[in-house]
């Protein structure tokens, strides 16, 4: 019975309740195991960083604790077994071997604490049963402390070496656990460019890796993780003031980054056994986290550069066209008026005439332009109010050529003479197809031919504008819709705003239509408006 | 009265439209291009006395045309041009335009350019010794200069300007050009150093140095001499 009780003295059972330690992370969690403890502490430390991810070390510890104190019972009665049969069959007492080898097996699979309690056991065992006067514990003699000595010399040596196996083992995959983690608080903050989508993220892998209430101060504001844990006072106040990192009431305070004050504060309340020094895990991951917010900072700031440059580009652009746009018809207004006050006394009454109508066909042209940019504004700004009704589409279409019958000039315009119907916006549909028109007149040569044609398709009106002119090149097709989209092959000069064609796509869309280019074949450039066909309701 | 073949080079055509029967009522037999091609050939088919360009040419470049018209032909170039294209214009002056004209313009303004173009081609061809207009006087064959009858000292760099002016009448003489002619085609001064020479020949020359009559300024592109009267 000495044997038992010396059990409970040298070998304490498993010391804690596993269940406790699910029940959160405030939960002072023990892994003060005496593997553990055996363990170096670089080790021991990240081991129990990651606890609150994985199965504890500590608890596959102390199943095979009691596993292995019944089964080092088992193995001890099974080899009294077969001592007893090599006994009965041999007819020998010489048999310290057997329990020996239930010593080794013990050891090898259980460990030190199960091996002693073996060795003990065994030796008990071996004394009381085996060693004459039999079923006594007879007076030790030197061949039993001999014995005894050896079981307990094998159970250590053996013990302690496959401890030491398995603890490496165990440390071992602490280390990929504990660099798993990190690896995907990185990843997770590298896919995020929200500066506060990364600083949340922080703060809940801080939590959950130091299994600790977190807290995050930025800008006066404080947030915790799990939402609402309670943080001290003096914790909330050196979070405020922090500027280096420091330990107060149990909590760990650091700034996210030293140097950058304004990236904010973490703290952590620091459990058990690292309160003593710093917490690699954490730190690095708070590094990480900084870092991210740094490189989130630095593309928000970069993207925001690029987008004031291409602001820019495209201020200048639609200035510089806006001012050639305007200047033109200007040029001939201000051409006419000044030679009918220079000259006109001397001029026909026809010359006369025909300088009054340049003037006012380019009063004319000034003021369309003038609805393009309303238009474009209106259409950016969502403010275009659009009345679809029954259109028929060959009025439409003879107001466009009215309007830029001269401006045609040596090309032709064949224009369709069906009547058909659409659902649109009369305005809005002169201000697209005029544009289209225009487009085609401004991009070809004289003696080009302009069609314009329209039908039925299904549900829908197609209206094709087709001219035979240098067309546009096929990988630029999509583009001539792009708001400042303009020819690389052509001058300066011709350009226009570059707006004309996303103004007739942002009409035809309004008015829940489309707008399509195509190469045609054999040169030259189709554009197909599309709406919604006349007679549906 | 003709005052000769104009060709008007422009592919606007409302501009065209616009300008001809002025410029017909002004005394010129009007000739019109749309194309940069188109003009080329026209000019070498037909005599012409002065060309109106705009710069923005369907097919060619106007800079390419004044480079091709100059390579045989020292007939007065008018370039028609925004007033914002200031590199242009330059660049247009460079290669051997006369003159420019800021679209839109009234055409008052743009059949005063084309006479004082006229008149100083007139004047370059003449290759007299001297030149004369209004109080200015230069002999070049002694190097000597006048305002009113009366003698200017002026150091040889301060002469060369005026000079380089006084050859070339009404003509607009970019920054590029006074540098070339006044220090040598080679030398590494900037506009700057215009600037103070004109300052400096503005103050001999002129009666009011701050408001100049002789020495006219074309913002950003550079100098003319007043050559009317």
């Amino acid at each position: 019975m000495a044997l038992w009780s010396a059990r409970a003295v040298g070998f304490p059972p498993p010391l804690y309740d596993l269940r406790a330690r699910r029940r959160g992370p405030s939960n002072e969690r023990p892994f003060r195991t005496s593997k553990l403890r055996r363990r170096p502490p670089s080790n021991s430390r990240l081991m129990s960083l990651t606890q609150p991810k994985s199965p504890p070390p500590s608890r596959h510890d102390a199943r095979s604790g009691r596993i292995g104190y019944a089964a080092a019972f088992g193995m001890v009665l099974a080899s009294t077994a077969v001592a007893e049969l090599l006994n009965r069959l041999l007819q020998t007492n010489r048999l310290s071997p057997v329990f020996l080898a239930a010593v080794l097996i013990t050891a090898v699979t259980f460990g030190s604490g199960p091996a002693y309690f073996a060795a003990l056991l065994a030796f008990g065992i071996y004394n009381f049963y085996l060693v004459e006067p039999r079923f006594t514990l007879g007076e030790f003699t030197a061949e039993d402390i001999l014995l005894l000595t050896i079981f307990l010399a094998v159970a250590m040596l053996t013990g302690r070496l496959a401890g030491r196996v398995r603890d490496q083992a165990a440390s071992a995959q602490a280390r990929a656990r504990t660099t798993q983690a990190l690896f995907e608080a990185s990843r997770e903050f590298s896919g995020l460019n929200e500066e506060e989508f990364i600083r949340s993220g922080l703060l809940k892998h801080v939590s959950e890796v130091a299994g600790a209430p977190a807290a995050l101060w930025r800008d006066g504001a404080c947030r915790t993780s799990p939402e609402g844990a309670a943080v001290p006072s003096a914790v909330r106040e050196a979070l405020a003031g922090a500027t280096a990192a420091g330990s107060i009431a149990g909590w760990r305070v650091r700034p996210l980054m030293v140097d950058q004050p304004e990236l904010g504060n973490l703290a952590w309340r620091e459990t058990g056994a690292r309160t003593r020094g710093e917490d690699p895990l954490v730190d690095v991951l708070v590094d990480v986290g900084a870092a991210a917010i740094i490189r989130a900072r630095l593309g928000a700031a970069e993207a925001e550069v690029r987008a004031m440059a291409e602001t820019e580009r495209l201020r200048n652009a639609l200035l510089s066209s806006i001012s050639h746009d305007l200047r033109t018809p200007l040029a001939s207004i201000l051409a006419s008026v000044s030679s009918l006050r220079e000259f006109g006394d001397r001029f026909e009454p026809a010359v006369t005439e025909d300088l009054l109508s340049t003037i006012q066909e380019e009063a004319e042209r000034l003021n369309q332009f003038v609805a393009n940019l309303l238009h474009m504004t209106r259409l950016e700004g969502g403010g275009l109010g659009v009345t679809a009704v029954r259109t028929d589409v060959r009025e439409v279409a003879g107001r466009v050529v009215d309007r830029l019958r001269r401006r045609v000039g040596r090309r032709s315009l064949i224009i369709a003479q069906d009547r058909l119907d659409v659902r649109a916006d009369p305005i809005l549909l002169e201000q697209a197809l005029g544009n289209v028109v225009e487009n085609a007149i401004r991009f070809t040569p004289d003696g080009s031919t302009i069609e314009l044609d329209w039908r039925r398709d299904g549900e829908r009106v197609l209206l094709e504008i087709a001219d035979d002119g240098p067309g546009v090149p096929p990988e630029d097709l999509c583009r001539i819709f792009e708001k400042f989209y303009r020819s690389p092959a052509l001058s300066a000069n011709l350009q226009g705003t570059g707006l004309g064609l996303s103004i007739v796509r942002g009409l035809m869309e309004s008015m829940d239509g489309g707008a399509e280019a195509r190469a045609r074949e054999g040169g030259g450039l189709i554009v197909s408006l599309h709406l919604p066909a006349g007679d549906e309701t | 009265m003709s005052e000769g073949h104009l060709l008007l080079v422009d592919d606007e055509a409302q501009l065209v439209r616009a300008l001809t029967p002025a410029l017909t009522a002004a005394g010129y037999d009007v000739a019109t291009a749309g194309t940069g091609a188109e003009a080329l050939t026209r000019l070498a088919r037909e005599p012409s006395d002065v060309v109106l360009l705009d710069l923005g040419l369907p097919d060619m470049d106007g800079k390419e045309v004044i480079s091709r018209i100059r390579e045989w032909s020292e007939i007065p170039i008018l370039v028609l041009s925004a007033r914002d294209l200031e590199e242009e214009k330059i660049a247009a002056l460079d290669l051997g335009a006369d003159d420019f004209v800021n679209k839109p313009f009234g055409v008052g303004e743009l059949l005063a350019r084309i006479r004082a173009a006229q008149r100083g081609r007139e004047r370059r061809l003449l290759g007299s010794a001297s030149f004369k207009a209004g109080d200015l006087e230069v002999n070049f064959a002694s190097r000597r200069t006048f305002i009113q009858g009366e003698e200017i000292r002026l150091t040889p760099r301060e002469y060369d300007l005026v000079r380089t002016l006084a050859r070339n009448p009404g003509r607009v003489i970019t920054h590029k050009q006074i540098i070339a002619s006044v220090w040598g085609s080679t030398a590494t001064v900037d506009a700057q150093f215009v600037r103070v020479l004109v300052a400096q020949v503005r103050q001999k020359l002129e009666e009011e140095p701050s408001a100049p009559k002789i020495i006219l300024t074309e913002p950003g592109v550079g100098y003319r001499l007043a050559a009317d009267d």
